[in-house]
């Protein structure tokens, strides 16, 4: 599978009235995990709407390896762009088995049957989320972290070169978000499929994301590595937050720690007392 | 929360695909999905072949299989030709196209209480069709186009009046319900009009009726069935990938527009036209989708169950409203009877669980 990229320029999107996007040029690199971060409501879900065609934009375009996503046949954009929109809703009385064998859509035409390589790519699918076992279970029966898995292996059977994620980790224990997230660079890694993701979590966002793009105010602040865009003065500018960014001691990543009033107080506390005892 | 197991199954076994275990649940889906669709069908047939066999005299096998050969038999024919088998015919035709058009509308709106015979899709097409035989004094095909016309009308005009930024299913259907008791009361209108109607003829057009149909009437039912209900079938994935939502949908290739417009049509049209000469049969659409949710689980398209139900339903409360209840009443009174306890169940229901469509 060959990587593929995604490049918009002078992007202008919103809804009726209200432009959310401003002029927005981004080039999404072939065969990287790219995440995007920012404050709510500073328009990287609607970035990732309109990068995914769900949203039409109002000036510029979206270029998936030179041609204009708007203008690709639906089915045929489909099995090379992937999206998996935040918190979906599986139908009543879904199997997993059936979800994710729903990937295979736009690989199937009007009156072909069910294929080899349509079993293939679901066993596939299944087995890298872990999710073999539970193949035959109601999806509305999981836990939220087995349902999430059941989502993902169903845009992994999907066989796309891109695929694109809209907080893929929201409502996710701690030990979820990060199986998620794991699971994902092992498919940039092993498939080479360029992943492009809305990130709350900026720690987890400057983790594993080869690119960060932070954005505010409906447009693009930085791009770039984490260690070249994830600095103190990127947080307070994006999030409004005052905070000290160190190396993450396990992979040497910046790491952001908030202050907060209270957090910085009792440090100084902290501080104060150790002078006393000295003296 | 169960931690991941991770003894999955390894990937070497995709290049086994004959010994595939997920081969196997898919087959042993279908093969649980074609038993019940089996036993829906040979339920139809029996009732066909008991519909007409029995009525206010009883007629042997032997003898209604001579007469549809050809054969006359004297005191028999009549009764089994010209009254038995037109009824039993366009029962199961127009159960058939409401069924379709019920299931079509709730799958496409994910909500059970979606229905064209809610929404006041059916009920337009009779207003339609009551005001070309009494206003326009047209017959036939005509009729059915203007009922046609007049339920896409009334489609149109729920989307337009419930469209604020989108289109959300709770407000559509309140629109619906409230136009369906506009139209309702337009046609007791028309109906009240035409003073030279019998009371049956008024019933047909209030809540359904199968008396008097003629064996003519089937075949442009049928020529819908086949035309409109084909072309629905064919969207049939399209219209199961729309139930994950808009966004999936569109995510999977699915063209949103193109879907709607296919389905809302091919369904108003199958009800129309069952409308047209039956009469809004109350609740059938309504009730074939869930029905046949029960009975073969949710996991593949309910287009055919749902078809097998409604035309079970339609042919067996007719038989019930003629031979079995103390009076003669009309299909749609009984089904009426039917449907109404599980619209208030619907509307009661706790609202956190969603409809089984």
């Amino acid at each position: 599978m060959s990587a593929s990229s995604l490049l918009t320029q002078h992007l202008t999107a919103g809804y009726g009235e209200r432009t959310i996007l401003n002029d927005v040029s981004l080039t999404v690199q072939a065969g990287q995990t790219t995440a995007i971060v920012g404050a709510n409501a500073c328009g990287k879900s609607t970035l990732l709407r309109v990068l995914s065609r769900l949203l039409t934009p109002e000036q510029g375009n979206v270029w998936l390896d030179g041609n204009a996503i708007h203008k690709l046949p639906a089915r045929r954009l489909a099995q090379q762009l992937g999206f998996l929109p935040q918190s979906p809703i599986a139908p009543e009385g879904i199997t997993v088995l059936e979800l994710v064998s729903r990937g295979r859509h736009p690989h199937q035409g009007l009156f072909q049957r069910w294929s080899a390589a349509d079993e293939a790519a679901v066993a596939d699918a299944l087995s890298a989320t872990h999710m073999a076992n539970l193949a035959d279970s109601a999806v509305e029966e999981l836990s939220g972290g087995q349902r999430q898995r059941a989502w993902i292996a169903m845009a992994l059977a999907q066989q796309t070169d891109v695929l694109l994620l809209d907080e893929p980790t929201t409502f996710l224990d701690i030990n979820h978000q990060i199986e998620v997230l794991d699971l994902l660079t092992d498919l940039n890694q092993t498939r080479g499929t360029t992943i492009v993701m809305v990130l709350h979590e900026l720690n987890l966002a400057a983790r594993y994301a080869d690119k960060l793009v932070a954005m505010a105010n409906g447009n693009v602040y930085a791009v770039g590595s984490s260690e070249d865009v994830f600095t103190e003065q990127m947080v307070r500018d994006v999030f409004g937050l005052e905070s000290r960014v160190i190396d993450d001691p396990v992979t040497g990543k910046p790491m952001m720690i908030p202050l907060g009033r209270h957090g910085a107080c009792k440090r100084k506390h902290a501080s104060t007392a150790d002078r006393e005892t000295q003296a | 929360m169960n931690p991941p197991s991770y003894n999955a199954t390894p990937s070497s076994l995709s290049q086994h695909h004959e010994h595939h275990p997920y081969r196997q649940m898919r087959r042993a889906h279908a093969k649980r999905r074609g038993r019940i669709l089996a036993v829906l069908a040979a339920c139809l047939l029996a009732g066909v072949v008991l519909t007409l066999m029995l009525g206010q005299s009883f007629t042997p096998l032997t003898t209604v299989l001579r007469i549809m050969g050809g054969a006359e038999v004297p005191g028999a024919s009549f009764t089994v030709r010209e009254l038995r088998l037109p009824r039993a015919v366009v029962a199961v035709l127009a159960g058939a196209c409401f069924g379709l058009g019920g299931v079509a509308f709730q799958t496409l709106l994910r909500n059970p209480l979606a229905s064209p015979d809610i929404i006041g899709i059916s009920t337009g097409a009779s207003t339609g069709a009551v005001f070309a035989i009494v206003v326009l004094s047209l017959s036939g095909t005509a009729v059915s186009i203007i009922a046609i016309a007049a339920g896409l009308g009334v489609a149109l005009l729920i989307y337009g009046l419930s469209w604020q930024q989108g289109v959300t299913g709770a407000r559509l259907i309140l629109i619906g319900i409230g136009l369906a008791a506009m139209l309702q009361s337009v046609t007791a209108y028309l109906l009240m009009r035409a003073p030279s109607w019998s009371l049956q003829e008024a019933l047909r057009w209030m809540a359904g009726s199968l008396n008097g149909v003629q064996l003519e009437q089937a075949l442009p039912l049928f020529i819908a069935l086949l035309l409109f209900g084909g072309l629905l079938l064919s969207r049939h994935r399209d219209l199961e990938t729309l139930r994950m939502g808009d966004d999936i949908a569109v995510g999977l290739g699915v063209r949103l527009a193109l879907t709607r417009i296919t389905v809302v049509i091919t369904a108003v049209a199958l009800v129309a036209f069952a409308t047209a000469v039956t009469g809004p049969i109350a609740f059938v659409a309504f009730l074939s989708g869930p029905i046949a949710a029960r009975l073969v689980g949710r996991n593949d398209s309910l287009l055919i169950p749902s078809a097998l139900v409604g035309a079970l339903l339609v042919l067996l409360a007719d038989y019930a409203g003629q031979f079995l209840l103390p009076a003669r009443y009309p299909v749609g009174i009984v089904t009426g009877v039917l449907g109404a306890p599980y619209l208030v169940y619907l509307i009661t229901r706790d609202n956190k669980s969603r409809g089984t469509l």
